[in-house]
């Protein structure tokens, strides 16, 4: 290599690392743990994380407003109560899957902000829940 | 009629077979029957793909439930309009669709290169006809399109009401263009290698089709974030999701490539690179459909394991080991002819967008795979959300949006001070003002502040050299205004053109900066009872119900909007219950929120009807979403630059003979 080129490794390498500072920070800033309901349990009392299950059938009570429900997500092996408080999307009923993200307390309750169901894609595989 | 939907299918794996390995030996053994007999196959395969989704659509069209497909994605109650949209609602369909456009697409590319570019496009067809062979495999065996029900239902399961939206007829498709456009200035580029043809001349003949499939895939991605925006109900139109991330991967990498052809054409440098990013935005389009439909990745959108993803991994696969090995066996021909001089110069602030640009894309795909890497590596299941890709894309985003405005106007290989001064000075002093005055107008939200202190800077580089431009036309006294802008947009379509993208591109970030003020507020009223959101007043007045169909019942809400004591009108959100008639089914009706949306070029103020309780009163959430609409007239901007900078334009057209002509004596 040139020697009037190593300006432009040098601008390169400073872009280049700019990105990955961001990067970096922004995986320490905002990266939450992505658990199952089993392994859920060693978060009691800890941090924000998020939990996929399915949602217990016949578990839905829905708060008097609509702005929030108890439910229980399980995945066959465990079962959690979740509180949560929110705007129900549409898609949230008995047996689907769905993602919450919040706080596990000391009493196994888990307090939930974010309650995310699977989107209803064009992808969907048709062998789910259909009778064919 | 289904029969010959499946026999089109079995018969377009043969001859795209046949197309790809005549094509390959004709080519190498400079056999013309062959090339031609290779190029007739590749044409048949367009006419088998029509008559297999005409087939496909006319089981939609005749409510053919024995169709597993159509029983699936439509019912005897659904509209014909989203009928024929149910064609690409499921996988099955979207890849019968992405299949018929790649012959298409192929097609015409062939028909228009195959006097002009003879030594290559045997190449470039056996190059499309082996991606047919995997569409077509994949069709018949992983995800059969054509697959029968074993019972006969009397009625189809539905559409889901999600889809049933005019903006899910227009987003896939054109998503799909893109994704599909992308593979032919692949094609050329591989070919040009294989064939060791010198020069710029895949570049040139494929810059149509680079930047009318990079466009498709924005408008693609913009489509998807308006029916996000307008159907979803969440309030807002992009989320990070890897669905999304997927397709906006390659198209970053392509916004890189679409520059930095620029360099080559102009002065013969960064060939390795531009084939190195040809290849990688074909290979993202590729991994995109490969993640999201793998499984590998959880997503919001359920994809489901579905069968396609294997298939769709190995093929993958396949094109990053031919580019890498081919791009590394021909790396002699890649060689630079110039250096780069200056930093101050074009050359080296389009290098650096590219590497910006690149690297944004890297990081959307790390945050997108991260779960994955992070359980192979660690064991645990570490996921990162939309607050990631914010804290990354933010800076870079401001950082892209300066170079739009500096990037066009610097000189070539070194910029003097003069050069500087004389584009510069203006919008630079512009833009000093213009945050002057923001401040002075209470602006306080400091990254908000600098997108638009960014967004005036480059919007008077633009305008400025319109003035420019047109002054020069002018100054003879033979043209007027208006004669000389149209002269002058004419005679440079692909530099205006460009310019009216980049101001396209402004209009969308100041868009994306109205995020910053967005406010919301939700809570359960009775009739009569009143939201305060901001200075608008939301008053609900009472639900109406219906039920237009069988299959649909509808609860409509009625809310006065006032701002500031003053009537704007009412807004209709409904929530809307869809009963499935099938008989073999006993799921629940299926709730489906419709907002009511007003916009304005400030603000829009977007509501949902989230419920309708026990004790007569609804749950209402309310948001304020500042300049959102600037996104849809941003779209609209580039989607006119994009029409100009891809007119034909006969200057060009002599070029790329010069060089065709320079080939073929050499």
């Amino acid at each position: 290599m040139k020697k009037n080129q190593t300006k432009f490794l040098a601008g390169g390498i400073v872009i280049v690392g700019a990105v990955a500072y961001l990067m970096y920070m922004g995986i320490k800033e905002t990266s939450v743990y992505y658990l199952t309901v089993s392994e859920s349990q060693k978060m009691a009392g800890g941090k924000d994380f998020r939990m996929e299950g399915t949602v217990a059938p016949g578990s839905i009570k829905v708060a008097p407003d609509s702005l929030g429900a108890e439910f229980s997500i399980t995945d066959q092996a465990k079962s959690v109560p979740v509180s949560y408080r929110g705007t129900m999307p549409d898609m949230f009923k008995d047996d689907i899957k769905v993602v919450v993200q919040g706080k596990l307390d000391q009493n196994g309750i888990f307090h939930a902000h974010t309650l995310l169901t699977s989107c209803p894609s064009k992808y969907e595989a048709s062998e789910q829940g259909h009778p064919k | 009629m289904i029969e010959i939907g499946e026999l089109s299918l079995a018969l377009s794996l043969a001859v795209s077979v046949y197309a790809a390995v005549a094509s390959f030996w004709g080519g190498r053994a400079n056999n013309d029957v062959l090339v031609r007999s290779g190029q007739n196959a590749y044409f048949a395969l367009l006419g088998l793909l029509t008559a297999a989704s005409a087939a496909l659509l006319y089981a939609f069209v005749s409510r053919d439930f024995t169709v597993e497909y159509v029983y699936n994605y439509s019912n005897r109650d659904l509209a014909m309009f989203y009928t024929v949209s149910a064609f690409w609602a499921g996988q099955k369909g979207s890849l019968l669709l992405w299949a018929w456009m790649l012959s298409l697409f192929g097609t015409i590319a062939i028909l228009q290169n195959r006097k002009k570019n003879r030594h290559i496009m045997p190449y470039v067809t056996g190059i499309l006809a082996v991606s047919l062979i995997h569409f077509s495999s994949l069709m018949i065996f992983a995800s059969p399109v054509f697959e029968k029900m074993t019972l006969i239902p009397p009625d189809g399961h539905g559409l889901n009401p999600m889809l049933q939206n005019p903006g899910m007829i227009f987003h896939p498709p054109t998503l799909y263009i893109g994704f599909v456009g992308f593979a032919i200035p692949f094609a050329f580029a591989m070919a040009a290698l294989m064939r060791r043809q010198e020069g710029d001349i895949w570049i040139r003949s494929t810059r149509r089709w680079t930047i009318f499939s990079w466009f498709f895939l924005l408008m693609g991605n913009l489509l998807g974030a308006n029916w996000a925006y307008v159907e979803l109900g969440w309030g807002g139109y992009w989320a990070w999701d890897p669905v999304e991330n997927a397709s906006f991967m390659p198209w970053l990498v392509g916004t890189a490539y679409l520059h930095s052809v620029m360099i080559q054409e102009k002065k013969n440098m960064l060939k390795f690179w531009n084939v190195s990013l040809v290849a990688t935005t074909f290979c993202l389009t590729m991994f995109g459909t490969f993640i999201t439909r793998s499984g590998l990745i959880s997503s919001v959108h359920s994809f489901g394991a579905s069968t396609v993803g294997t298939q769709f991994g190995f093929f993958l696969i396949l094109v990053v080991v031919f580019s890498v090995a081919m791009i590394a066996l021909r790396r002699d021909m890649l060689q630079s002819e110039n250096q780069l001089d200056s930093i101050l110069s074009r050359e080296s602030s389009f290098l650096f967008n590219n590497l910006i640009l690149l690297g944004a894309a890297f990081a959307v795909m790390w945050g997108t795979t991260f779960p994955m890497i992070s359980e192979a590596v660690r064991g645990v299941k570490i996921t990162v959300g939309p607050p990631f890709f914010n804290i990354v894309m933010v800076p870079i985003g401001l950082f892209l949006l300066v170079l739009t405005g500096l990037c066009p106007l610097i000189a070539w290989r070194k910029a003097s001070l003069d050069n500087l001064k004389r584009n510069f000075l203006i919008p630079f002093l512009a833009a000093v003002l213009g945050g002057a005055a923001m401040l002075a107008l209470g602006m306080r939200e400091f990254m908000a502040w600098l997108f638009f202190v960014a967004a005036v800077f480059v919007m008077a580089t633009i305008v400025m050299e319109f003035i420019r431009g047109v002054r020069g036309r002018t100054a003879g006294g033979k043209e007027n205004v208006l004669g000389g802008a149209y002269n002058l947009v004419a005679r440079n379509k692909r530099r205006y053109g460009g310019y009216i993208i980049h101001a396209g591109m402004v209009a969308m970030f100041v868009g994306f900066t109205g995020n910053v003020w967005n406010q919301s507020v939700e809570a359960s009223v009775k009739p009569g009872q009143q939201l305060k959101i901001g200075n608008y007043t939301v008053t609900y007045m009472g639900t109406e119900y219906s039920k237009p169909k069988p299959s649909v019942e509808e609860y409509v809400a009625t809310l006065l909007l006032e701002q500031g004591g003053k009537k704007l009108g009412y807004l209709r959100p409904e929530k809307n219950f869809y009963h499935n008639l099938d008989q073999l089914s006993e799921e629940p009706p299926m709730p489906n929120s419709e907002v009511a949306i007003r916009s304005t070029l400030k603000e829009d103020v977007y509501v949902i009807f989230a419920a309708l309780n026990d004790d007569n009163s609804a749950t209402i959430k309310v948001l304020v979403n500042p300049l959102v609409i600037w996104l849809w007239i941003g779209g609209f901007i580039m989607g006119v630059g994009t029409i100009i900078a891809m007119w034909p334009d006969r200057r060009e057209q002599k070029l790329l003979e010069a060089a065709l002509a320079q080939t073929t004596t050499a």
